[in-house]
């Protein structure tokens, strides 16, 4: 009699065991610490869900998806520019989601038509540089792409593999929509003379310049604070004056995911103001109008922008990735 | 010996070597189930991988089409200059491995040098911990806002560059010259003392017996130390991924390749190229070992060897010790003092918060990988003892097969043998990716020779006429295995077991292929600090993972002393 008992009280723990931790998996470009602001907020307001996660650069996750693409193990991507989410959906590995509370208030250019991501914020590219090497050798920290290219900065660069890197291929394609293709390869063929090394999440040169590894780096504006001058590193920001890139950072629940009904608690949360109002701590642009936005952050109006055709830079990928590979020999 | 010589004669006669070795295994059905059992396992799991790798290479979208090495041929530098660089790194390595290895095992075997236990204690270090942690220390000393690199600068005026080239020959012989070390303590204490005293006798000096009879006998050593050196060189892949700026190395260049890029062909391309030279060194390596037997056939040397006591050798070689050893201990000591400074270059005051970090976002990958490898120790542990087994004691078709292939992983660079299990496990029948099972089996199956190696030498100190009698007294496959060959080999299994758990733990080459959002591990977070430049962080990840593998270390050091001699006793 006991031991039916004892057996009955195991099952009931094990049923409310499963019942406590429904578990979704999330697969993230986001930094690390970044992720944790977000998902840590999440699991406070919604403590019956686990949420499982893994950083992985935006590059390497879109490749996470097509080799699970039969078999997929996480139910949402969160984070990462907008292009490699459209190659994904190109792909057929996204799954759309327009009933999305936060889907109405996005403008056109922040979301998928089909609604198979939107966009959570947005970021400029910029350059980072080390405060104490510029005033060391009594430099002005860079205004303009070809200024990366003189002698008292050459060789002292760092920035991402445009094929490993959302932030690359954001740079290699703001340079293509500047100056063209044959020319902008060109250039970055001048600037993998001047390279210290590259490196393959596309936040890393913002550290690196903090610690003075390096002089120069080029990365998204809200890393470049967040990574560097907030955390204490003498890292000054400033931008091409010619015109640079952006990204649409975006999310989207990926197709056949294992948890698609929490994927979408999440992916609802995170269009909201209270979610996005968190940016402040790592100095993102929020795209919903209600989010409080941190002081001292810069937007779009306070930077030059190109013509930055996202649905083209992802299109042409792979070939521009090559044509890189081919030129530069990285 | 008598004993042995009347064994062997029981249970060998004549007549048995003229029947056939196949009907022979019959009688046993058991054997003949786990010799197939054994086939089948590394048929799948070892060589069909690596076939996957082949094809991907040479085939697209199911057409023969050997695009990127053609383009290699043509000279595309993104082909060509990771293979000649790591070329190039590895016979470096290779070298200054050796050349510091075998100063190191003379100093500790043919002189009286103060000390000895604590340098040899010193030098296994870098074997038994993550390998990558010295790159990130050389970054944290040397690197162009390192501790060392800015006092030269403002002593001296001094410039240069750790990144690229010198700091993987750094690194890279730091974390490989034990092996050169371990590889040659044996081969110079196996090398009989009386022959350099006759030579002394009969008037030679020390300097030319040491060129005339100590360096030729050594010198087959000297070469298997160097083809070791450059086989683990070339499949390095933790040390480059951080430290190799604009130096691209294959290794890393295939990684970036398949995770970045999901170029499958020029991956797999660039992992051939990687797998010729290894395999070519490994193929000599084996063929120099098996030729000759140049470690004495005792396997510890005859007397306490002859000891040079002069103190114009002993003091250089014994200050040529304490340099090399405090050279390890100063990067290993950066690592722990990185992890516990604030903001490493800006802020260095004292913290926990790194190791907060640690254990909140990173205690799910701890958790994981103590896991795994605690699965994956056991298994892999009694795998290699039966293969061990099996081509030492026992005689079937194939065995000589089955001894190559299951040893082929060590020269197969990890991050191939990886990259193997996701072509080869990616889809249906045998769907493994994104699981706990493709890890377990990478750990298993990569840490194979070493095992099997393991394996063999406990064995070897058994005299085979025990199971022989085993065998003869009724006793199948299973039971003489359980009941006298493991409880013989229980200590050193133990022993093997536990560098095993430690080998899994720090591993990052083949399982960074296959971890995924599930199954995360500790080594891979680590090198996603060092990626993202947190290098704080990413030393409190290598001091939680040191800290791991030494108290694995001396858990199984208890154990074998205490426990298991006491469980033997009263047996």
């Amino acid at each position: 009699m006991s031991r039916w008992f004892l057996a009955l009280l195991l099952l009931a723990l094990g049923i409310s065991g499963l019942a406590a931790t429904k578990v979704l998996h999330i697969y993230t470009a986001l930094d690390v610490d970044e992720a944790k602001i977000y998902i840590e907020a999440f699991q406070q307001k919604y403590p019956d869900i686990k949420v499982e996660w893994v950083r992985l650069s935006a590059g390497e996750l879109l490749a996470r998806l097509r080799a699970e693409a039969a078999n997929p193990q996480a139910s949402l991507w969160l984070g990462g520019p907008s292009d490699t989410f459209i190659v994904a959906k190109m792909e057929g590995l996204l799954a759309p989601y327009k009933e999305s509370l936060g889907w109405q208030y996005l403008p056109a250019k922040f979301k998928d038509p089909d609604g198979y991501w939107v966009g959570i914020y947005t970021g400029f590219i910029g350059f980072a540089s080390n405060k104490d090497y510029l005033e060391q050798h009594g430099l002005e920290p860079p205004t303009s792409w070809y200024d990366l290219l003189r002698p008292e900065f050459c060789g002292k660069l760092s920035m991402a593999f445009p094929y490993t890197s959302g932030t690359g291929y954001t740079r290699l394609a703001t340079l293509v929509f500047l100056m063209g293709e044959e020319k902008a390869l060109e250039f970055e063929k001048k600037l993998s003379e001047c390279i210290h090394h590259y490196t393959k999440a596309g936040s890393a040169p913002v550290t690196e310049v903090g610690l003075g590894e390096v002089a120069v780096g080029i990365a998204f504006s809200h890393d470049v604070i967040a990574k560097g001058v907030a955390k204490g590193y003498p890292v000054v920001l400033s931008f091409p004056k010619e015109g640079t890139g952006y990204e649409i950072g975006a999310m989207a629940l990926i197709k056949g995911g294992p948890e698609p009904d929490l994927a979408k608690i999440f992916y609802d949360w995170m269009l909201s103001a209270e979610a996005q109002s968190l940016y402040k701590k790592w100095f993102r642009v929020p795209l919903n109008p209600e989010a409080e936005v941190a002081e001292g952050l810069i937007t779009a109006e306070m930077v030059n922008l190109v013509e930055y055709d996202a649905l083209w830079a992802a299109e042409n990928r792979d070939r521009l990735c090559e044509l890189w590979q081919r030129t530069t020999g990285y | 010996m008598t004993r042995k010589r009347v064994g062997a004669g029981i249970t060998r006669p004549l007549f048995c070597l003229s029947r056939s070795r196949a009907v022979q295994l019959i009688h046993d059905p058991v054997l003949l189930t786990v010799i197939f059992c054994v086939f089948a396992l590394i048929g799948l799991l070892v060589v069909y991988p690596l076939v996957r790798v082949f094809t991907a290479s040479l085939f697209q979208r199911g057409a023969f089409n050997p695009r990127y090495f053609l383009y290699f041929f043509e000279g595309r530098p993104y082909l060509l200059r990771p293979f000649l660089n790591s070329i190039t790194v590895g016979v470096l390595v290779a070298v200054i491995g050796t050349v510091v290895g075998f100063l190191f095992a003379y100093a500790i075997t043919r002189t009286n040098v103060p000390g000895k236990s604590i340098f040899r204690w010193i030098a296994t270090f870098p074997i038994i911990s993550p390998p990558f942690l010295l790159a990130l220390s050389a970054i944290l000393l040397l690197g162009e806002n390192g501790i060392i690199t800015k006092w030269l600068f403002s002593r001296f005026g001094i410039r240069w560059s750790i990144y690229g080239l010198p700091g993987l020959v750094l690194t890279e012989t730091l974390a490989y010259f034990p092996l050169a070390f371990l590889t040659l303590e044996g081969v110079l204490s196996g090398i009989d003392p009386a022959l350099e005293e006759s030579a002394m006798d009969l008037g030679a000096s020390k300097l030319r017996t040491f060129f005339r009879v100590t360096l030729p006998l050594a010198t087959p050593g000297l070469a298997a130390s160097f083809l070791l050196l450059f086989i683990r060189s070339l499949e390095d892949f933790g040390n480059p991924v951080v430290i190799q700026g604009r130096y691209p190395v294959l290794t890393v260049q295939a990684y970036l390749a398949i995770t970045g890029m999901y170029n499958l062909p020029l991956g797999a391309t660039l992992a051939i190229l990687l797998l010729v030279p290894s395999v070519l060194a490994f193929m000599l390596l084996q063929f120099w070992v098996g030729r000759r037997s140049y470690i004495t056939v005792t396997g510890r040397p005859s007397t306490a060897g002859l000891q040079t006591t002069e103190p114009y050798i002993k003091w250089p070689l014994f200050a040529g010790l304490v340099t090399l050893s405090g050279i390890i201990l100063l990067f290993y000591g950066m690592v722990f003092y990185g992890a516990f400074t604030e903001l490493w270059g800006v802020n260095h005051a004292f913290t926990l918060d790194n190791f907060r970090y640690v254990f909140s976002t990173g205690a799910s990958y701890l958790v994981n990988t103590l896991k795994l490898a605690g699965i994956a120790t056991p298994l892999g542990g009694i795998l290699g003892t039966i293969i061990a087994y099996l081509v030492t004691r026992k005689d079937f078709p194939g065995r000589r097969a089955l001894d190559f292939l299951a040893m082929l992983n060590f020269a197969v660079p990890g991050i191939i043998v990886g990259m193997g299990y996701v072509f080869a496990f990616n889809t249906p029948p045998i769907q493994l990716t994104g699981t706990a099972a493709i890890i377990i089996l990478v750990f298993i199956f990569q840490r194979m020779p070493v095992t099997i190696r393991d394996g063999i030498a406990m064995l070897q100190q058994i005299d085979p006429v025990i199971d022989d009698a085993a065998a003869d007294l009724g006793a199948g496959f299973f039971r003489a295995f359980r009941r006298v060959t493991l409880p013989l080999v229980a200590p050193a299994l133990v022993a093997g077991m536990a560098y095993m758990f430690s080998a899994c733990v720090t591993s990052i080459s083949a399982v960074i292929m296959v971890v995924s959002a599930k199954w995360q591990l500790v080594t891979v977070a680590l090198l996603h600090e060092v990626d993202n430049a947190d290098l704080s962080q990413a030393a409190a990840y290598g001091v939680v993972i040191i800290v791991v593998v030494l108290g694995t270390i001396f858990l199984m050091d208890f154990l074998v002393r205490n426990l298991l001699g006491r469980w033997r006793h009263a047996r």
